[in-house]
Parts: structure tokens; C-alpha cells; sequence
């Protein structure tokens, strides 16, 4: 089991929800982030001061899925969250111990 | 590594950039010759680090349309970004840029290096005498700002000079500081001794260089993991001696800055009219634009106490050395003789015991080798790293943070020159291997006391001091306090009550001075309890002894002097027919005739008084003849002179510099069942006319004086007086209690 974690930028978040429903996702959780990366959070035509760190808002995704399809999965979120410019964010997986459905107390790949 | 090498990457990075510059511009804009690239901050300078960002600004006058400047700039940055090299730009006008600096001090620093790398010249130079004009101009806006980002950055990296891992950049005494002393230098405000700092920018900029090549991920803390790696590239013998040169690199650069601070803040104190006021202060010392210095043509070669003498003087009144006093020092250094004549061991324990402004002096002396010349025992210990999770400074600066607490706790011991030069030299026994420090240091001090003046029995104590200086903190803590066995164990190690409170303040300043890590309210507890059941178990306390007197006078004289030189200072003998306020009056003669009192004894027999004094001239007068103060005497004791305004007025003109912090004064007393006499001790730091005020107040009271000794260690007064009601008993307690009270309060109130 793995859990895939997507920093985004913000309004790409329904390509993203679109692109992982067609994939046959049925649950994610979405939440506010900000961050930067190598370009500490600079525009192209940035005009503030160097030295500056930014915080630029992001949006954080949060998937578990079957780690046979981690990867894939990986891709999908990828392709939908692209712009080609700064600030497009990162994707990565992390592996799971356990999991469990609250209401009905399935465990493991079952609760997924 | 080098400067050389920094210089080759710089100009190959330049023609990469250069290439791809002109092709974006070229394919992307309407005006392509209306921009230019420049390089700020390090890569301005031409010095690039394997590791080190780029900083980068690109330059337009704002006649390409904004979507193509976009496409350009993005042209431009997008492949060095994909090529994994840090990039930090912005791109700018030139009004832009010019907002941008007034209200962010780092862009204003960081356009002082700027350097055009392609396209528009012209655009980069108007930039840069904007740049450097703007900062010349509004220094004083700027000033502080770079100042609060100076403190913040150390309070947040820490000191180079002391850290285990020290960040080369960020940290203070590091690469940074040395840039913001040059901004400082270029705005012209006060001059900066930018020369002393060059040879630690060469250093720590080479270590970064390797440490760079050496770390998988480029970054300039220096982790204790690669200290070996880095040492052996550089050819040090070991990692130890490359931090060595690194603590020596950083406290340079500390030193002037710190000094040239002092020196910003001296400017904005002194009116301009009064900037360069001269002001003699003592024998070859003046003092200039806040800064102790010698006087011009002084023959400093003759005078080998000079330097002590001025190290004293700058530390007591609390301004810094100056480094043309340093200078001069060394260059025209000669030693003193052995042993040390009085006055030089005097004015090293003056230095010791100025408490937090003696670093600033001490250090001063450091960078020119000066310590080292009078104490060559110093040497081993300077800069030396303490490899260890304890201590957080190096063991020479850990020994002058040690004296600086000890200064504090002067008041608890009646020898304060012996515990500040133990505190000192506490741990001058580090650094040799396969020996115990401890012991080695209490064999180092005892011919180094000898030789700056203590007596046998003094030098003893010294080593004692500094053998035992850890028994109390390892016994309290790891024996059994309630054993009367642990408590003899001390008690035959130590012997003295004396020798037990001393070597308390020592364990409290040493566990003061390095910090939480090893000193606590717990273990502070602990070794008082030890130190209370110490003193307990030795067996009585010293009688107070009062001082024999033999004099050369006629002992049934109604009144004789007699003056003879001693050694640089005056022995003054008097034989006098007992009086009331005899005791004030003479010492407020000798002090309104410019005498400075180092010791004196005085007794009363039968009516009559013998007294001898030890006093010095001051730098600015002359020796009375015999006759003048014979004559002054029987002026004052006949209340014709004046003295309490005169020396009123002497204490007045005395306050011209900032003072230190001084302990307040303590004035105890008790009664002497030996002598049948109450003794009053009066400690408080040394001024003129202490002991007139203390005799006229004790006489007010109605009490008669019956001996005295007077005695001056460094810049601490300390009076010891015997005193009677008129039947020739000793004081009841209640009455010497508020006469103790009564002196403190005067004094006080008098400072």
C-alpha cells in the first residue's frame, strides 16, 4: 500500500481530480499548502528584492492506493498537473503500514 | 582553491552565460540591445565557490513589450535552471532597481559588487555609480538596518570563532561579515581596518572552496564529518589545526568588527566641534575620539610597563584600545623585568578584574601578540578548540569569560588579585597531551606568579588555586556530602578558609562561564552546601592581626614626616600626637595633593600615632617636598583647608569617561575578641578620596580609630580599620552594625 502525495499548483487541482476520477481514484484528500522549490518562489520577470524567499501557494493531494499501482498513478497526477513553467510542484510515493475504513473496520488493501 | 582559481570559474561562467544572453535576446526581442546582465553580491566580486548561487540581475529600460521581455527572460533562465545551477535573479529597471534598494538593505549591499557580464554597458554602469552613491549618501538609513541583520545573523549561526560546526558564510567573524565591513568601508563613514581581515577572507574562502568540492551537496557548515577531509586537502596536519586557523581568522574579523561599530557609535555620541578633543589621561596616554592611544613621541621603547598601564586604563574606563596603540606596543615592545616591578602586576590585575570590557581590550592586545610577549604561557592556549559538547568557546576566550564572573565576585574574598589571576589561568594547562590539565596548570603558574611579582607564599596559593581549581564541582556532585570523610578530604586539600572562598568564586565563575551544559542552580546548591560544611569543620576562624609599626621617627614627636622614595612610589612616615579625625585629615592631604594611596598601616599607642604610608604620584603632578605637606598637615588638622570640596571636586573631574559597572561598595563589621576592638572592612572600587570619607564618617560617629591598613589590589580599595568607643572598648553590636551601615550608605551615595 502506498500513499501518494502531489504538491500542485492551486488551479490546476480539477485537472488533477478530473484525470484521477478517469483512473478509477475514488477517494483523495485535498489541502492548503504553500511552499517553494530552486527558484525560492520567483516569477520569470520577478522584480523583488534577491534574496527573498517566497512562500507561493500550492495545493497538497493526498492518495492511497495498491502499490502494483503507484506509479501509474504517479504519471496521471504528472500529466494533469504540468504547465511547463516554475512552480509546477512535485509527486511522490511513501509506503503505508496499515489502514483502516472507519465505519466498517476493513483493514489493509481491503480499506483502500 | 584560491583566488586565482575563483577568478577562472568566475570568468567561465560569465562566457556561458554571456552566449546564451545575447541568443535570447537576439531571438526573443523588438530591442535587443536594451538590456544588459550584470552580477551582484559573490559572483560580482568575480569569486565563485564550486557551489556558490548565482546572483544575477537583468537589466531593461522598459522599450521591449512586457510578453517579449517575458519570453526572453524565460529563454534565458529556463535551461540554467534545468541544468541544475542555483540561480537567484531579478529582473529590473533602473528605478526599479533604485526603489528596490531604498527599502531593502541587502539589495543595496548586494548592487556595491555589481559587475556587467553582457549586453548593455551602459545600463550596468549608470546602475552602479547609482548604487554606490545612494549607499555613500544614505549610510546613516542604511547603517542601521545592516547592523540589526548582522546581530540577527549571529544570534541565529553563531560564532565562527567558537562553534563546533562552524557555517563559513553565515556565521559571525565569517564571509558575510566581511562583506557587510567592506559596505561599510565604501560608504566612507568611519575607516575600517579592512588589511587586518584580508588574510582571513583568503583562508576562510579556501576552506569553503574545498568543503564545496568535498560535500556531495554543496553547503558551508563545516561538519565535524569532513574536518579531517578538508584539513588534509589543505595540508593542515590535522583538523584540529585547521579550526585552530579558523577560530584565528574569525576573531580577527570579530575584532574589527567590533571595532569599527565602537567607532560608528564614538561619531554619533562627540558633537563635531568636539570630535577631536585630546584628553591626557595618565602617564603617555591620551584619549582620542573615544580610544585610549599613546601619546605622540612618547618613547614607548623606554617604558616597558606602558602597555600594562594602558591596557588597565582602557579596560577600567571602558573604552577600547586603540589599534595604533597596539601597533605601537608591539613594534616597540620591551620586556619587563623579573620579577615584575609592583605597579605592572597591579594594572594586569586592574585589567583582569574590569570585568566584560577586559575582553574587548584583551583581545585587542591578542591580534598584535602582545599577550603572548608578557605571558608566554598564553600562547599554547590561544585559539586552542575544546573538541568537546561542554564548552562552547576556545580555552583562551573560556578563561576571560571566567574572569569576567570572577570580577563579580570580588567582594567575596579578601585576596581578589589572587582569584582573578587564578581565574585567568585556570586552564593554562590544556592542550598538552598526556597530561592531566589540572595539575599541569598548577605547575605552570607557580614560577609564571613568581615572576610577575607575587610573593612565595602567594604564588603557593596561585597554584593551589589552579591545581584544585575542579575539586569542589567533583566532589560536591560524586561524593557523599554527608560523610565526614568527604569533608576532611577537602579540608586537608585546601587547609585555608581563605583558600576554600576562593576557590568557590573560581568554581562558580569557571561553571558560569561555560554555560548551562555544565553549571546549574542544582550543582551550584551543591557546592555551597560543601563549601558551608568546609569552612564549618575547619577549626576557628584567623585571628585578625593588627599591624606592627616601627618607624624611624622619634617616637614621642608631636608631630613629624618623613618622606623617602620607595621604588617608584613615596614611603611617607608620620608620628603624631592621637587626635580626633587625625586618620581623614592625613588622607585627605595626601589625596587633594594628587596622591594616589596603595597601602598604608597606621597604629595608635598611648596617644600617639604612627602611620606609613605607600603612595604614587599622578601622572599630571609632582612630588610636595617634606616641608609643603608637613606643612599641608598642620594646615588641615588646624581645619584651615578646605579638603571634603576639594575632594568633591577631584571626584567630579574623575567621571569623564563611561565608567564600568562596578560591584557596589560593602563595608562589614565585627568584633575582634583578640584586639578588643570592632573591625570595620570597607571593599569598594578605588577612587579618590575613599578613605577620607570612611575616616570622616567613622570619626562623625563617635568612635576612635585605632589602626588602619590600607591596602589597593588593582583597581579594588580595600580599609581595614580598628576601631573603639572612647573608654578604648570594642563596639557593642547594634552600634558597629549601623556604623557599617552609615559607612556603606556615604560611600554609596557618593559614587
Amino acid at each position: 500500500m502506498k500513499l501518494i502525495t502531489a504538491i500542485i499548483k492551486p488551479f490546476k487541482l480539477d485537472d488533477v481530480k478530473n484525470a484521477l476520477q478517469a483512473f478509477g481514484i475514488t477517494g483523495m484528500t485535498v489541502s492548503e499548502a504553500s511552499g517553494f522549490g530552486r527558484q525560492r518562489g520567483h516569477t520569470e520577470v520577478y522584480r523583488g528584492a534577491e534574496y527573498t524567499v517566497d512562500l507561493v501557494p500550492k495545493v497538497r493531494l493526498e492518495v492511497l492506493v495498491d502499490s502494483a499501482e503507484a506509479e501509474k498513478v504517479i504519471d496521471v497526477i504528472v500529466k494533469a498537473a504540468s504547465t511547463g513553467a516554475i512552480g509546477d510542484g512535485k509527486v511522490w510515493s511513501s509506503p503505508v503500514d496499515n489502514i483502516v475504513r472507519v465505519r466498517t473496520g476493513e483493514r489493509g488493501v481491503d480499506a483502500i | 582553491m584560491g583566488t586565482r582559481e575563483r577568478r577562472e570559474r568566475s570568468d567561465l561562467v560569465d562566457r556561458e552565460l554571456s552566449i546564451l544572453f545575447s541568443k535570447s535576446a537576439t531571438e526573443h526581442l523588438e530591442n535587443p540591445k536594451h538590456v544588459a546582465l550584470s552580477a551582484v553580491g559573490g559572483y560580482g566580486r568575480g569569486e565563485l565557490a564550486p557551489g556558490s548561487d548565482l546572483d544575477l540581475l537583468i537589466l531593461h529600460d522598459g522599450s521591449n513589450k512586457a510578453e517579449s521581455l517575458t519570453e526572453f527572460v524565460n529563454a534565458f533562465l529556463y535551461p540554467l535552471w534545468n541544468s541544475g545551477r542555483s540561480i537567484d535573479h531579478s529582473v529590473r529597471t533602473r528605478s526599479e532597481t533604485r526603489e528596490a534598494a531604498e527599502s531593502d538593505v541587502r539589495v543595496a549591499t548586494g548592487l556595491l559588487d555589481i559587475r556587467f557580464v553582457a549586453g548593455n554597458a551602459d545600463l550596468v554602469s549608470a546602475l552602479g555609480s547609482d548604487a554606490r552613491e545612494n549607499w555613500r549618501k544614505n549610510y546613516e538609513k542604511y547603517l542601521p538596518n545592516l547592523r540589526a541583520a548582522i546581530s540577527e545573523r549571529s544570534n541565529r549561526s553563531g560564532e565562527l570563532a567558537f562553534l563546533l560546526e562552524p557555517d563559513l558564510k553565515e556565521a559571525r567573524g565569517g564571509l558575510r561579515d566581511i562583506n557587510a565591513l567592506r559596505a561599510i568601508e565604501l560608504s566612507g563613514v568611519v575607516p575600517v581596518a579592512l588589511d587586518r581581515v584580508a588574510a582571513a577572507e583568503a583562508l576562510l574562502s579556501n576552506v569553503r572552496d574545498v568543503l564545496h568540492e568535498v560535500t556531495p551537496k554543496p553547503r558551508d557548515q563545516l561538519m565535524l564529518t569532513e574536518q579531517d577531509r578538508v584539513a588534509e586537502i589543505l595540508e593542515f596536519s590535522d583538523a584540529d589545526a585547521l579550526m585552530l586557523e579558523i577560530a584565528k581568522s574569525a576573531r580577527a574579523v570579530d575584532y574589527v568588527m567590533d571595532l569599527t561599530w565602537h567607532r560608528i557609535d564614538q561619531r554619533k555620541s562627540t558633537p563635531w566641534f568636539k570630535k577631536n578633543k585630546v584628553v591626557q589621561v595618565t602617564k603617555g596616554l591620551i584619549t582620542e575620539k573615544g580610544e585610549l592611544t599613546i601619546e605622540p613621541d612618547y618613547k614607548i621603547a623606554e617604558d616597558c610597563e606602558i602597555g600594562l598601564r594602558a591596557a588597565a586604563t582602557a579596560a577600567q574606563s571602558g573604552i577600547p584600545l586603540s589599534i595604533d596603540a597596539c601597533i605601537a606596543i608591539a613594534e616597540n615592545f620591551s620586556p619587563l623585568p623579573t620579577p615584575w616591578p609592583r605597579s605592572a602586576r597591579e594594572n594586569l590585575v586592574a585589567l583582569i578584574g574590569a570585568g566584560n570590557e577586559m575582553v574587548r581590550v584583551f583581545e585587542a592586545l591578542d591580534q598584535e601578540g602582545i599577550i603572548e610577549k608578557w605571558l608566554p604561557e598564553w600562547s599554547h592556549v590561544r585559539f586552542l578548540p575544546q573538541r568537546n559538547v561542554l564548552h562552547h568557546h576556545t580555552v583562551d576566550r573560556h578563561m576571560l569569560e571566567t574572569a569576567v564572573r570572577a570580577a563579580a565576585l570580588t567582594r567575596t574574598v579578601k585576596r581578589p588579585d589572587l582569584l582573578l589571576v587564578a581565574a585567568l589561568f585556570h586552564d593554562i594547562g590544556k592542550g598538552f597531551t598526556g597530561k592531566d590539565h589540572s595539575e599541569y596548570g598548577g605547575e605552570l603558574i607557580a614560577p609564571l606568579a613568581l615572576r610577575i611579582g607575587f610573593s612565595q607564599q602567594d604564588s603557593e596559593v596561585l597554584a593551589l588555586l589552579v591545581r584544585e581549581h575542579l575539586l569542589l564541582s567533583t566532589v560536591a556532585t560524586r561524593r557523599d556530602l554527608d560523610d565526614p570523610a568527604t569533608i576532611s578530604f577537602v579540608v586537608e586539600k585546601l587547609k585555608d578558609p581563605e583558600a576554600v572562598l576562593l576557590l568557590h568564586a573560581l568554581s562558580i565563575s569557571d561553571g558560569e562561564a561555560t554555560g548551562r551544559t555544565a553549571w546549574s542552580d542544582w550543582k551550584a546548591g551543591l557546592v555551597s552546601d560543601l563549601v558551608d560544611r568546609t569552612l564549618a569543620a575547619m577549626s576557628g576562624v584567623k585571628p585578625l592581626a593588627e599591624p606592627e609599626l616601627a618607624s624611624r621617627i622619634a617616637q614621642d614627636s608631636e608631630f613629624a614626616v618623613l618622606v623617602s622614595p620607595n621604588e617608584g612610589s613615596f614611603e611617607i612616615e608620620i608620628v603624631a600626637r592621637d587626635r580626633t579625625g587625625l586618620l581623614s585629615v592625613i588622607a585627605g592631604v595626601l589625596s587633594i595633593s594628587r596622591l594616589d594611596v596603595r597601602s598604608a598601616r597606621t597604629r595608635t599607642i598611648n596617644e600617639q600615632a604612627v602611620m606609613k604610608w605607600i603612595v604614587t604620584v599622578d601622572a599630571n603632578a609632582t612630588m610636595p617636598s617634606q616641608e609643603k605637606l608637613t606643612d599641608l598637615f598642620m594646615k588641615g588638622l588646624q581645619g584651615e583647608l578646605d579638603i571634603a570640596s576639594k575632594i568633591d571636586e577631584r571626584i567630579n573631574s574623575y567621571r569623564k569617561y563611561p565608567g564600568i559597572p562596578t560591584p557596589p561598595p560593602l563595608v562589614s563589621a565585627m568584633n575582634d575578641i583578640a584586639t578588643n576592638a570592632t573591625v570595620i572592612e570597607v571593599r569598594m572600587h578605588d577612587r579618590p578620596g575613599v578613605l577620607f570619607s570612611v575616616a570622616k564618617a567613622i570619626s562623625r560617629f563617635g568612635v576612635d580609630i585605632r589602626a588602619a591598613i590600607v591596602s589597593t589590589l588593582g583597581a579594588e580599595a580595600f580599609d581595614t580599620l580598628y576601631v573603639t568607643d572612647l573608654a578604648g572598648q570594642a563596639l557593642t553590636e547594634e552600634r558597629a552594625k549601623l556604623l557599617a551601615n552609615q559607612v556603606e550608605n556615604i560611600l554609596s551615595t557618593h559614587l
